[in-house]
């Protein structure tokens, strides 16, 4: 696999990743259903492994780079078995509506299951670490557009997560945003 | 403090845009280390599970 070809693989896995943080995003603002702490936990699992990809589009693809999206996706995959276990007993409950049958946390382990396949199958291409850091340099189209939307929604989630939780740790089950409540009368 | 993670990965995504890997490697590791801590702060209650 060529370096450009590995690049342009790259770009598209971080446009995938793009696409679950704007869904989740979306789904959260439209529906108006607040993600609980494991659910943003998961988000950053998602900027994590991520993070590799970007890395890959600006400096060229390195196997440490790899690693960043391998580790990112294996921590996020943590969180989101803790939260299936949660719920996996029949009458346990669940958090969330459920998407195409599956709750969105069930989703977020099957994404980053494809996560460490795909990054395993790009890491079995050794010619695209050969040509050194030769594809290094600016960001210009494709991933440039790709890395803008990243850092767009990362900095979107943060902001959500803070209007929703405040400088302190989240509820278990939010019910409002915190910096949105209405102030108390005097 | 939960979006502390993403505040520090966002501005790792800026040291990687202007070129500062060691920089961009550093936010990593760091907003790894924010996932862990708060995933150990809300793990706390124990799973109902019987085998």
């Amino acid at each position: 696999m060529t370096q450009g070809l590995s690049l342009r693989l790259n770009a598209i896995g971080l446009l995938a990743i793009v696409a679950v943080l704007a869904f989740a995003l979306g789904d959260q603002l439209l529906k108006k259903e607040l993600p609980c702490p494991l659910c943003i936990l998961q988000r950053v699992g998602f900027v994590l492994a991520g993070f590799g990809l970007a890395l890959n589009l600006r400096f060229s693809p390195r196997p440490s780079h790899y690693a960043l999206t391998l580790l990112g996706a294996l921590f996020g995959g943590a969180v989101s078995i803790r939260q299936i276990l949660l719920h996996i007993v029949p009458g346990s409950g669940a958090y969330g509506d459920a998407f195409l049958e599956l709750h969105f946390y069930t989703w977020a382990l099957i994404v980053f299951v494809l996560i460490l396949l795909g990054t395993a199958c790009m890491l079995l291409f050794d010619r695209q670490f050969d040509e050194g850091a030769h594809g290094a340099g600016p960001l210009t189209g494709l991933a440039l557009l790709v890395f803008v939307l990243f850092v767009v929604l990362a900095l979107g989630n943060g902001l959500s997560t803070f209007l929703e939780c405040g400088v302190g740790l989240c509820p278990d089950n939010p019910i409002d945003y915190e910096f949105l409540k209405p102030l108390p009368r005097l | 403090m939960m979006f502390l993670p993403f505040l520090v990965l966002a501005a790792g995504l800026l040291t990687v845009f202007y070129g500062r890997r060691r920089w961009a490697l550093g936010c990593w590791a760091a907003g790894l280390l924010l996932l862990i801590v708060l995933f150990r702060v809300h793990a706390t209650s124990v799973l109902n599970l019987g085998f």
